[in-house]
C-alpha cells in the first residue's frame, strides 16, 4: 500500500492532552497505520487512548470519523485516501454498554 | 399517603382571583404518573369542558383568559438520591407561538421546592386585570399584588422575591420583559438562568398578568418503599457515574461539546439551513468556550450530572460578569444559525435571553430567517429601522435581542416567531420551524431520524420530544447510521415514548444517556409503591403521547403538519459527510403511522381503546 497523507482533527481533552488541535500525517492508508503514525508525533500514550490492542480495532467508546463518517457506519475495510479528514473525539459517548435503553 | 406524591393540586382562577385545593387522583396518576402526563390529562378535561359549553378547540386565544397553563412535578422531583430530578413541566392548552399546545421543561430548583411547599401541581385559569404574584409557603397559597415588580427583568425579580419570603428552600419562576409584552418566544425563567423555554409560555403568564410564582417549603416526598429506593438509587447513580457521558462528557464539557460533533457530521445548520456545515463552528465549540469565557460550572438540584456553565466575558464590547450559559442549542441559534462567529456575542446574547425571558432557539431561528430574507432583498431597509441584519453580524444580532423584547422598532416583527414574520415578508419557505416552533440545532438531512421526530413531535420542531440524536450520532443505546431513513421510524417512536416517562417522572432527560426503561420502572416503582415493569412503563409515555396527539388534533393539527420546510425535503445538503442527501419524511413517516397506529396523523379510536385512553 503507497503512502497517503491524512488530516487529523482532535477534540475535547485530547487538544490539552496533546497540544495539538490538528495535524498532517503520512501513512500506509490503514487506520492502524494512521494512528501508529500519529503516536509517532504524539507520544506512545495516544496509540492505546485510540485503539484497543487486544481487539484489533479503534476504541469502540470515541466517535472517530473519515470525512465526517463514523467509522461504525462505514461498511468493509477502511481504506483512507490522500486529503481524507480523520476527526477523534476522546469519549464522550459511544459504545456505552451499561445504557441499554430497552432490556431484550 | 401516596409514595413520590405531595398530594395535592393547586387551582388559581386569576379572573377571580381565588385558589382551591384538589386532591391528587392515584388512579390518574397510575395511568399519566405526573408531570406532562398529568397535565396532559387535565388539558384535556378542560377542551372537553369547553366543547361541551360550545367553544370550539380553534377559538381558544393563546392569550386570551380561555388558555389555561399548568406548572407540574411528578413523583420523581424533588426526591432525594432520584437521578436529576430537579425539574418541571410547563404546559398550556394553546401555545401562542405556535397555536398547537404548550410545552416546555425546565430545571434549577423551583421544581423541587414547589413538593417542598405542598404542591405537585399548579393548574392557572383566567387572567388578572392588574399584575399578581402567587406565594406559595408550607402549604399556604396567596395571590398578591406584583404592581411594583412589573416592568422587572427577570434577575431583579428573583432576587426581590426571594428576598422578600426568605427561608432555605425558595425558588422563583417568573417572567421578563417579553412575557409582559406578549413576545411570541417569551418564556419562563426560574432561579435567573434556568428556563422552560419553548411555545411561548412566558406570553401565556403575560397575558394572564402573571409575573411570578414564589415556592418555599420544607415539606418532605414520601416514599413508598424507603429501603428499595435506597438500593435502586444507588445502582442507577452508580451507573452514571461510570457512564462517559453523564460521568464525564456533560460534567466536564457541558453540552456545548456537541458544536464540533454535530458540525463534523455536517448537520450543524449554518445561515438559515442554507448548509450544515459552518466553517466557524470551532471558534463558538464548547473546547473554545472552555479556554475564554467558562468559569465555572451549577447543577441544578440533585443532579450528580451539573451540566450548567457559569461564564462571564471580562472586557470588551460584550463584556458580561457572571452569567450561565450559553448551552449548546444557544449557541448554535444565537451563533451558528445566524452566521456570528464572535462567542462573546453569543454569551452576550444569551444572557440578555435570560434577563428578559426569551426562547434563545425561536429568537435566534427568527433572526436567523430575518437575515435571509434581508440579504436576498425580501426585507426593505427601511423596515429595519438602522439595524443591519446581515449574517455574521455580531453587533446587530445583540442588538436584535433587546429590540425583540421590547418590541422596538424590527423587533415588532422579530416579536412574532420566524413563520409569522416569514409570512409577512411573503416567503414561508424560509421559516425553518415545524407546526411554527423553529427546530434546534440538528440538520436532519444529516441525521434522518431527528427530521421524522421534528415533523411528528405534538409541540413543533423540537428535538427533545424524542432525542433520535443519541443513537445516531453519539451511538447511545446503540450506533445506527444517521444517513439512512430505514428504521428510524421504531427509534423515533420509543424516544418519545420514553421520554414522556421521562417528563412525567420529572426528570432530567440527560440521565437517560445512562439510564434505562428497566432504570425507570424500578425507580418509580419504589417510590411510589406500585409495581411497574418496563413494558408498563413505555405503555404510559405511549398514553401521554397519544392523549397530547388528540389534543392537537383538536386544535386543527394533522398529517399535513407532520411535515419539514421546504428547504430540507427539496434542497439537497450542499456539502459536507450529508452532501446530495435530503429527508425522505414519507417513506419514514408511513413506517412511523403504522407502529403508532395512527392515520394520516390521528390516532385510530383502536389504538385509543387499546391503550385505554377514554375520551
Ligand atoms: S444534567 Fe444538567 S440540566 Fe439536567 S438536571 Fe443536571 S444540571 Fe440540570
Amino acid at each position: 500500500m503507497s503512502n497517503v497523507s491524512v488530516k487529523v482533527l482532535l477534540f475535547a481533552t485530547f487538544r490539552k492532552k496533546y497540544g495539538s488541535k490538528e495535524l498532517t500525517i503520512e501513512c500506509d492508508g490503514t487506520l492502524k497505520g494512521l494512528i501508529e503514525s500519529a503516536s509517532r508525533i504524539l507520544g506512545g500514550e495516544f496509540y492505546s487512548d485510540v485503539y484497543n490492542s487486544e481487539r484489533g480495532m479503534v476504541r469502540d467508546d470515541l466517535i472517530f470519523t473519515v470525512n465526517g463518517r463514523n467509522i461504525k457506519d462505514l461498511k468493509g475495510d477502511i481504506e483512507l485516501k490522500d486529503g481524507d479528514v480523520v476527526a477523534i473525539f476522546p469519549p464522550l459517548a459511544g459504545g456505552i454498554n451499561s445504557s441499554k435503553l430497552i432490556e431484550v | 399517603m401516596l409514595g413520590g406524591y405531595m398530594g395535592r393540586i393547586l387551582k388559581v382562577d386569576l379572573t377571580a382571583g381565588t385558589l382551591k385545593s384538589e386532591l391528587i387522583s392515584e388512579d390518574i396518576a397510575k395511568k399519566y404518573l405526573g408531570g406532562k402526563g398529568y397535565a396532559v390529562y387535565i388539558l384535556y378535561n378542560y377542551l372537553k369542558e369547553y366543547e361541551s359549553k360550545g367553544i370550539s378547540p380553534s377559538d381558544i386565544n393563546p392569550l386570551g383568559p380561555e388558555n389555561v397553563l399548568i406548572f407540574a412535578t411528578g413523583p420523581g422531583t424533588g426526591v432525594p438520591g432520584f437521578p436529576c430530578s430537579g425539574r418541571y413541566h410547563v404546559m398550556a392548552l394553546r401555545s401562542p407561538l405556535t397555536g398547537s399546545i404548550g410545552s416546555a421543561n425546565s430545571g434549577g430548583e423551583w421544581g423541587p421546592f414547589l413538593k417542598f411547599s405542598g404542591y405537585d401541581m399548579i393548574v392557572v385559569e383566567g387572567a388578572s386585570e392588574d399584575p399578581v404574584y402567587l406565594s406559595i409557603v408550607n402549604g399556604v397559597a396567596e395571590l398578591r399584588s406584583a404592581g411594583d415588580l412589573w416592568g422587572k427583568n427577570v434577575f431583579d425579580t428573583c432576587r426581590i422575591l426571594s428576598r422578600r419570603v426568605g427561608g432555605k428552600n425558595t425558588s422563583v419562576a417568573c417572567i421578563g420583559p417579553a412575557g409582559e409584552n406578549l413576545v411570541r418566544m417569551a418564556c419562563i425563567v426560574n432561579d435567573e438562568h434556568r428556563a422552560a423555554g419553548r411555545t411561548g409560555l412566558g406570553a401565556v403568564m403575560g397575558s394572564k398578568k402573571l409575573k411570578a410564582i414564589v415556592v418555599s417549603g420544607d415539606e418532605k416526598v414520601p416514599v413508598a418503599n424507603p429501603d428499595e429506593f435506597r438500593e435502586v438509587s444507588r445502582r442507577c447513580l452508580e451507573t452514571m457515574r461510570k457512564n462517559r457521558v453523564t460521568g464525564e462528557g456533560l460534567p466536564t464539557y457541558g453540552t456545548s461539546i456537541l458544536i464540533n460533533v454535530i458540525n463534523t457530521a455536517g448537520g450543524l445548520p449554518y445561515k438559515n439551513w442554507q448548509t450544515g456545515v459552518n466553517p466557524y463552528a470551532d471558534k463558538i465549540s464548547g473546547e473554545t468556550l472552555a479556554e475564554t469565557y467558562l468559569t465555572g460550572r451549577r447543577a441544578c438540584w440533585g443532579c450528580t450530572i451539573g451540566c450548567g456553565r457559569v461564564t462571564s466575558v471580562p472586557s470588551g464590547p460584550f463584556q458580561i460578569i457572571g452569567t450561565e450559559g450559553p448551552e449548546y442549542e444557544s449557541i448554535w441559534a444565537l451563533g451558528g444559525s445566524t452566521g456570528v462567529k464572535d462567542l462573546d456575542a453569543i454569551v452576550k446574547a444569551n444572557h440578555y435571553c435570560d434577563e428578559f425571558g426569551m426562547d434563545p432557539i425561536s429568537l435566534g431561528s427568527t433572526i436567523a430567517a430575518a437575515m435571509e430574507l434581508y440579504e436576498r432583498g425580501y426585507i426593505p431597509k427601511e423596515d429595519l429601522q438602522g439595524l443591519d441584519l446581515r449574517f455574521g453580524n455580531s453587533a446587530a444580532l445583540v442588538e436584535a435581542v433587546w429590540r425583540t423584547a421590547y418590541r422596538v422598532g424590527f423587533g415588532k416583527y422579530l416579536a412574532l416567531g420566524s413563520k409569522k414574520l416569514c409570512e409577512i415578508y411573503g416567503h414561508p419557505e424560509l421559516s425553518m420551524s415545524v407546526k411554527g416552533l423553529e427546530m434546534p440545532a440538528y440538520d436532519p438531512r444529516a441525521m434522518k431520524g431527528i427530521g421524522l421526530e421534528y415533523a411528528t413531535a405534538n409541540r413543533g420542531g423540537c428535538h427533545v420530544t424524542g432525542y433520535t440524536v443519541s443513537a445516531e450520532i453519539l451511538g447511545i443505546p446503540e450506533k445506527i447510521d444517521p444517513l439512512t431513513p430505514d428504521g428510524k421510524a421504531k427509534w423515533a417512536k420509543l424516544f418519545q415514548d420514553f421520554t414522556c416517562v421521562v417528563n412525567s417522572t420529572v426528570n432530567c432527560l440527560f440521565s437517560t444517556f445512562a439510564l434505562g426503561v428497566k432504570d425507570y420502572a424500578d425507580l418509580l416503582s419504589a417510590v411510589t409503591g406500585w409495581s411497574l415493569s418496563d413494558g408498563e412503563i413505555l405503555r404510559i409515555g405511549e398514553r401521554i403521547y397519544n392523549l397530547e396527539r388528540v389534543i392537537i388534533n383538536r386544535l386543527g393539527f394533522d398529517g399535513k403538519d407532520d411535515t419539514l420546510p421546504r428547504r430540507l425535503l427539496e434542497e439537497p445538503m450542499p456539502e459536507g459527510p450529508a452532501k446530495g442527501h435530503v429527508v425522505e419524511l414519507d417513506k419514514m413517516k408511513e413506517e412511523y403511522y403504522k407502529l403508532r397506529g395512527w392515520v394520516n396523523g390521528v390516532p385510530t379510536a383502536d389504538k385509543l381503546k387499546e391503550l385505554e385512553i377514554e375520551l
